[in-house]
């Protein structure tokens, strides 16, 4: 039961770009919330300093309900390169997630879920003998054998072809209905978003900002091919026309856009 | 297995062409001993055991040499490497002294360590380094940064990190780096010992030179190739456990 509150987040990098601004979020327990935008919107550099890999400029961070600095025993994540150590076997990328687990019990964690990725018995390999799709199902095997309280995921499918990364999206869920873990995951694929999100969050570049939030109502499992699906599908569609109309305006200098919509 | 017997065709001729120039009296065998004499002469080296006490002369002072110049190479690229002053404060005055010709330090050395042991282990020692040093401090400075926070997300100390990220990352390139260093190892002991010395494979082409024996200098010059191929492949061989797990390292070997 883990939830995470961002606050008013921003981050200036030292070179003066400005990657975001005044950023609200709060995260159920066991939420999975999609960031959807292009490039330069931030939401990568969201994501490192949920992570704990940067350090906010402006605003707050807190893990349930207390702040958080620097990287934190309750947050996982899965980047958007599988980023295994390749001079561990398969077991021992996964294991590497869990050092916090005593050591039978991490033995058969990892045993578990090398079989729920679908790589049982490839366990001694080196990750170089993987494909791109079985390296990363062994980062999010990494990311979820310490049974994180939220998981980060940085764009993980992006490099994937659509197989692979529909097979992925199936994994990730059918692991977060077990662990239940709150889920903040970075993406620019809207598909994606609407597939496996319960809340979508539309950003805006230079800036990066929150454009709108929108609930995503569907039942799981979830069709892809239900006329619900296609009705929210095009809403987030339209949210994202929207945001793209205001940049326009502000481009054009049409006086101050809020950014808070 | 073939590939290597494919490689031995090339020696395998020149040595029978030689032998058989020397024999019908195309080439000089004085200056251009055969091999034929020339395994005569290393088995009467070897026999009164003068061959075994410069070989033992030769690798003790690159052994010796070798270990002092990679483990302070190594030392002094780690501490060089570790963070941005430490690098900013000692590199350029390595590069600066790496701007020296290694030989031109033979003098002082002499003058300093005086003319036996200690200046020809120093001049190896400094031969080894420099590599070494190179080598690791690169190895250090190119770790992916995304590995290393990797070990941040999943709550790595900083020591954990330099141990079970930094120190494999590192290790091919510094196993890369040793075995150059050793190369350069075996180039100055043989500065280090025509230099002056009263045994050692560089002593034994010294007299050879003097003697006029040619056979004497050839069959010393490829007992240094044997031992720093030997010397090289030992090296690999002990670290070779160690990078299993990458192809690109053996494919180079």
């Amino acid at each position: 039961m883990t939830t995470l509150a961002i606050e008013g987040l921003g981050k200036t990098y030292a070179d003066g770009t400005e990657a975001l601004r005044g950023m609200h979020l709060f995260a159920h327990s066991g939420e999975i919330v999609a960031l959807l935008g292009g490039s330069g919107c931030g939401k990568t550099t969201l994501l490192r300093l949920a992570a704990g890999l940067d350090q906010p400029s402006a605003g707050t961070i807190a893990i349930n309900g207390r702040e958080a600095e620097g990287t934190h025993p309750a947050i996982s994540a899965v980047f958007q390169e599988p980023r295994l150590l390749p001079w561990l076997s398969v077991a021992h990328n996964i294991g590497f997630g869990g050092r916090r687990v005593a050591n039978g019990e991490r033995q058969r964690r990892i045993e578990d879920l090398l079989q729920r990725i679908g790589l049982e018995g490839y366990g001694g390999r080196w990750p170089k003998d993987l494909s791109g799709g079985q390296q990363q199902r062994v980062a999010i095997a990494r990311a979820l054998i310490g049974h994180p309280g939220i998981l980060l995921l940085d764009e993980p499918f992006s490099a994937l072809d659509a197989f692979t990364r529909a097979s992925l999206h199936e994994l990730v869920l059918t692991l977060w209905q077990d662990l239940r873990p709150t889920i903040l995951i970075v993406t620019h694929d809207v598909d994606e978003a609407v597939f496996l999100a319960d809340r979508v969050v539309v950003m805006r570049p230079r800036p990066g900002r929150v454009h709108e939030t929108m609930t995503i109502a569907l039942p799981r499992p979830r069709n892809k091919l239900a006329a619900e699906y296609d009705i929210t599908r095009r809403n987030v569609l339209r949210a994202i026309d929207r945001s793209l109309a205001e940049d326009r305006v502000a481009a054009a200098g049409g006086g101050a856009v809020s950014p808070w919509v | 297995m073939k590939r290597s017997l494919t490689g031995l065709i090339i020696p395998i001729l020149l040595c029978v062409a030689w032998e058989g120039a020397v024999r019908f009296g195309i080439a000089p065998g004085r200056l251009m001993p055969p091999p034929s004499e020339l395994l005569r002469t290393a088995i009467s080296l070897i026999r009164s055991g003068d061959l075994q006490t410069h070989v033992a002369a030769t690798m003790s002072r690159v052994g010796i040499g070798f270990g002092v110049g990679a483990l302070a190479g190594t030392l002094v690229g780690m501490l060089t490497g570790g963070s941005p002053v430490t690098r900013r404060l000692l590199d350029p005055s390595i590069q600066a002294l790496r701007a020296i010709p290694s030989i031109a330090w033979v003098p002082i050395f002499i003058l300093w360590l005086g003319i036996f042991e200690l200046s020809k282990l120093a001049l190896i020692a400094l031969g080894v380094f420099f590599p070494v040093y190179l080598g690791t401090l690169s190895a250090i400075e190119d770790v992916d940064r995304k590995l290393i926070e990797v070990g941040r997300v999943f709550g790595l100390s900083r020591a954990g990190i330099m141990l079970r990220i930094t120190w494999p990352a590192v290790l091919p390139i510094w196993i890369a780096a040793l075995r150059s260093g050793l190369g350069l190892g075996f180039m100055f002991v043989v500065a280090a010992e025509l230099m002056g010395a009263s045994e050692g494979l560089g002593y034994l082409l010294v007299y050879g030179q003097q003697m006029g024996q040619a056979d004497v200098i050839l069959v010393a010059m490829i007992v240094f190739a044997l031992l720093g191929k030997l010397s090289d492949a030992v090296l690999v061989g002990v670290t070779a456990p160690l990078l299993r797990w990458q192809d690109t390292v053996r494919a180079r070997l």
